[in-house]
Formats: C-alpha cells, sequence, structure tokens
C-alpha cells in the first residue's frame, strides 16, 4: 500500500533538510581540494558564460561607448594632469632603483626572489554577489594551486580558493573572508588587512599609539606565508583614533581597483615557499 | 524524468545569464536575483521534489561559482524552499502584489543569514555595510518577481506537455 500524500511530503522536506545540514557540515571547513562536481560546475559555467558573452559582447561595447564616452573624455584630462608629475616620479625612481642595486652589489646581499607567474584572463565576475570572488581561465593543467597569490598591474588581487582543471576560483582582497598579513611601508608598523567589501578595506590591530598616516602606503608583510613580501595592498584613506580602543581604526583604499579587473597574474609557489 | 536531465543545464544557464548578461546591461550596478525568485517559485507553485531538487542544485551551482562559504547558498536556497513551501500551504500566493512582497522578504533574509553567519563564525558585524548595498537589490529583484514568475510558470508548462507527449513518440 502507498504512504498517505502527507507523509511523502514531510519524509521529502526531512530527506531536503538533511541534505542541508550534512552538506553545510561537510562544508564547514574549507576543503584542501575542490570537489569534482564543483569543477564540473565551474568548467560548464565558463563555457557557457563565453557562449552568453560572446552574444551579448557586442551590446556591451556599444552601450559602454555611447554611455561612458563622456566620463571616458574627463578620465583622459584627468590622467594627463597626473601624467606629469609622475614622470618625474619614474625618474626619481629609476635613479633610486640604480643606486638600490649598486647598494645590493656593495652588501653582498642576495637579490629578492621572483616567483614565476602565469597570466590568466578574468573570465566570470559576479559583481552583485557579497561574497568578491572572480573566476579565472587557468586552472590545475597550468600549474595553478589553491593559495597561490594574484596579482593585478597595480598591486595584489586576491588568492586563489578553488581550483578545476581549467578554471580558478579567486578571493578578491575586498572580501569580508579575505585577510592579508600587512604593514605600513613607511613606519613598518605591522597588521591584518581585512576585505570591507565596497568600503575598500580595514587594516586592523595596529596599536593606537603607531605612527600611521592617511595617504601612506600598505605592502604585505609575506609573514602568513602567502603572498610574498613587499606587493604593493592599498593606501591608507581614513584614520580612526577611538580614546577607548587598544587599536586604530584604518580604512585602506584598496590599490587594484577589483570591478576593472581583466588581466591578472597568478604568482606561482612551491609548497616549500608557501 | 526528462525535468531532472534538464535540470543541471538550466541551473547553470540560468546563473551564467544573472552573473553576466545582467552585469553588462546594468553595469553590475544592480539586477535581480533570479535564482532566488526561481526558489520562491519552486517554493510556491511545485511539488516539494521538484521544486526541493532544483533549490539544492541553485545552491550548489551558487556556492560553486560565487560562493566564498561553501555550502551557505545550498543551505539558504533550501531553506528558503521550505519557508515558501509552508506558507504556500496555508495562504494563497497567486497574487501579484503577495508575490512581489514575499521575494522582498526572501531577500532580505538571505542577506540577514549572511550577516548571522559572519557574526556566528568570525563575529563580524556587517549588517550595515550589507543592508545598504543589498536593499535595494532586494527590491529590484522583488518588482522583477510577476514577470519571471508568468515566465517560469509558462516554461513549466511547455515542460510538462512535453514530457507528456514523450512516451507517445517513442
Amino acid at each position: 500500500m502507498a504512504p498517505p500524500k502527507r507523509s511523502y511530503t514531510v519524509i521529502t522536506a526531512l530527506i531536503l533538510v538533511a541534505v542541508f545540514f550534512v552538506s553545510f557540515s561537510l562544508y564547514f571547513k574549507l576543503p584542501e581540494k575542490t570537489g569534482f562536481f564543483t569543477k564540473i560546475v565551474l568548467e560548464t559555467s565558463v563555457s557557457l558564460g563565453n557562449f552568453v558573452n560572446a552574444a551579448f559582447s557586442s551590446i556591451d561595447r556599444g552601450w559602454e561607448r555611447y554611455v561612458l564616452l563622456v566620463e571616458r573624455e574627463r578620465e583622459i584630462k584627468k590622467l594627463e594632469d597626473e601624467i606629469a608629475p609622475l614622470k618625474r616620479e619614474v625618474n626619481d625612481c629609476r635613479e633610486m632603483s640604480l643606486e638600490c642595486v649598486r647598494l645590493r652589489k656593495l652588501m653582498g646581499v642576495r637579490d629578492i626572489i621572483t616567483f614565476p607567474a602565469i597570466a590568466a584572463r578574468v573570465v566570470e565576475k559576479n559583481r552583485l554577489s557579497v561574497f568578491r570572488t572572480v573566476l579565472i581561465d587557468k586552472g590545475t593543467t597550468d600549474g595553478v594551486e589553491i593559495g597561490f597569490p594574484v596579482v593585478a598591474t597595480r598591486g595584489v588581487a586576491g588568492r586563489v580558493i578553488e581550483v578545476s582543471w581549467n578554471v580558478s576560483k579567486v578571493l578578491l582582497l575586498v572580501d569580508y573572508n579575505s585577510n592579508i598579513d600587512a604593514f605600513i611601508q613607511r613606519t613598518r608598523y605591522q597588521g591584518v588587512l581585512q576585505g570591507r567589501d565596497r568600503a575598500g578595506c580595514e587594516l586592523k590591530y595596529v596599536q593606537r599609539s603607531a605612527d600611521v598616516r592617511v595617504g601612506d602606503v600598505v605592502i604585505s608583510s609575506g609573514l602568513a606565508g602567502v603572498f610574498p613580501k613587499g606587493l604593493l595592498l592599498g593606501t591608507v584613506a581614513a584614520i580612526d583614533k577611538t580614546e577607548t580602543d587598544l587599536f586604530q581604526g584604518i580604512r585602506v583604499y584598496p590599490s587594484t581597483d577589483i570591478t576593472r579587473l581583466e588581466e591578472v597574474l597568478v604568482i606561482v609557489k612551491k609548497a616549500e615557499d608557501r | 524524468m526528462i525535468y531532472y536531465l534538464i535540470l543541471p543545464v538550466f541551473s547553470l544557464l540560468l546563473l551564467t545569464l544573472q552573473i553576466g548578461v545582467f552585469d553588462v546591461l546594468f553595469f553590475g550596478k544592480i539586477a535581480p536575483e533570479i535564482s532566488l525568485i526561481l526558489v520562491v517559485y519552486a517554493g510556491f507553485f511545485m511539488n516539494i521534489m521538484r521544486g526541493g531538487v532544483l533549490s539544492v542544485l541553485l545552491g550548489f551551482c551558487m556556492d560553486s561559482i560565487t560562493g566564498v562559504e561553501p555550502g551557505f547558498f545550498l543551505l539558504s536556497y533550501t531553506l528558503l524552499f521550505l519557508i515558501c513551501k509552508v506558507v504556500a500551504s496555508n495562504i494563497y500566493v497567486r497574487g501579484k502584489i503577495f508575490s512581489l512582497c514575499f521575494t522582498f522578504v526572501c531577500a532580505l533574509f538571505e542577506k540577514l543569514l549572511i550577516v548571522l553567519m559572519y557574526k556566528v563564525l568570525y563575529g563580524m558585524n556587517v549588517l550595515s555595510d550589507i543592508m545598504t548595498v543589498s536593499f535595494m537589490q532586494a527590491v529590484i529583484t522583488a518588482l522583477f518577481t510577476p514577470a519571471f514568475f508568468a515566465l517560469f510558470l509558462r516554461l513549466e508548462g511547455l515542460l510538462n506537455a512535453w514530457e507528456s507527449k514523450l512516451p507517445d513518440r517513442l
């Protein structure tokens, strides 16, 4: 005899409840390796995305050109004004770099370790999600592994959190889950740079008495073993010093504009380097 | 059976459209969360087996593509589906205004789950950060609900008609 319809509904509901509790408890800790089905979903979504994007790319281009023309013009003028002092700065930096090389040779210090990098293209970004991630078109077949740092032209973009065969998911530095060990370049005060979504980042655990100023550059410390030392993270945008707090509230503006990420470099780090 | 075979492809296509196309059309500023509308639709109008599988699958795909906390979307979508199912069994849910308002509440509830998760797991209070951004998105999602409900109803009708004709073809 078949069970009554109501009990069938209750049983199915219970199974569903069990499924999500089991799944959630299984995933409660971030897995070391990406699951097979997750890989399948990542691969297929990118393939489908490419297909759909190809259809919409022409509309996108026309739309963007038309609407953003005024903004671009303003941007060009602004950039022209900015270029002049930058050229002088470049010349100064070149001089300083040459001086640095000479000093290193003089002191017999070994040159900074440079890691090989893989160039990748951002193939999917969901700017509306609360979770700030992007998908890139390189995966395990290209040598990408979980935990590899990802940098853009202006500095750190994030780190790889999931890898498939040809696709990887990158956790951007502005995500709430992103924590990067960092320090202020000028004064070497150390802290943890945590993502704050649209508000940029926050440098936490810097003592109240520490000398930090708006405009100070924040770089990776290299201590946590994920990011190499000295990578540009951002600049201090605002400081909040409350009398009662032990630490300062330091708002950091990320150096990389994650809304315009297109090409990135995945830094290849061997297990012993991490 | 055809339904369960089509479902994975449909879910992925829907999410690709949600992430890719709406990002292009609205410059990534604002867009409806179609996957959430579909979960609410499934809770209101589909049977528990079909709707449940659809919600679990959509949640899994969302987790795979955009999720940072694995299992979050799986949990929230299944929970929302079950809530919708309970509501649908007690209240008349076919009104446009009701579905619109209910989707709005669901969208806010999903964001509140995120806030709760951050509070419980990391002790972070992100309520103001998330809600300021998410409120408008919830409104947009709600406004799109009647249109997408009509579309899903039609798609489901087509699928049912196709499924009923299938044995004759064989």
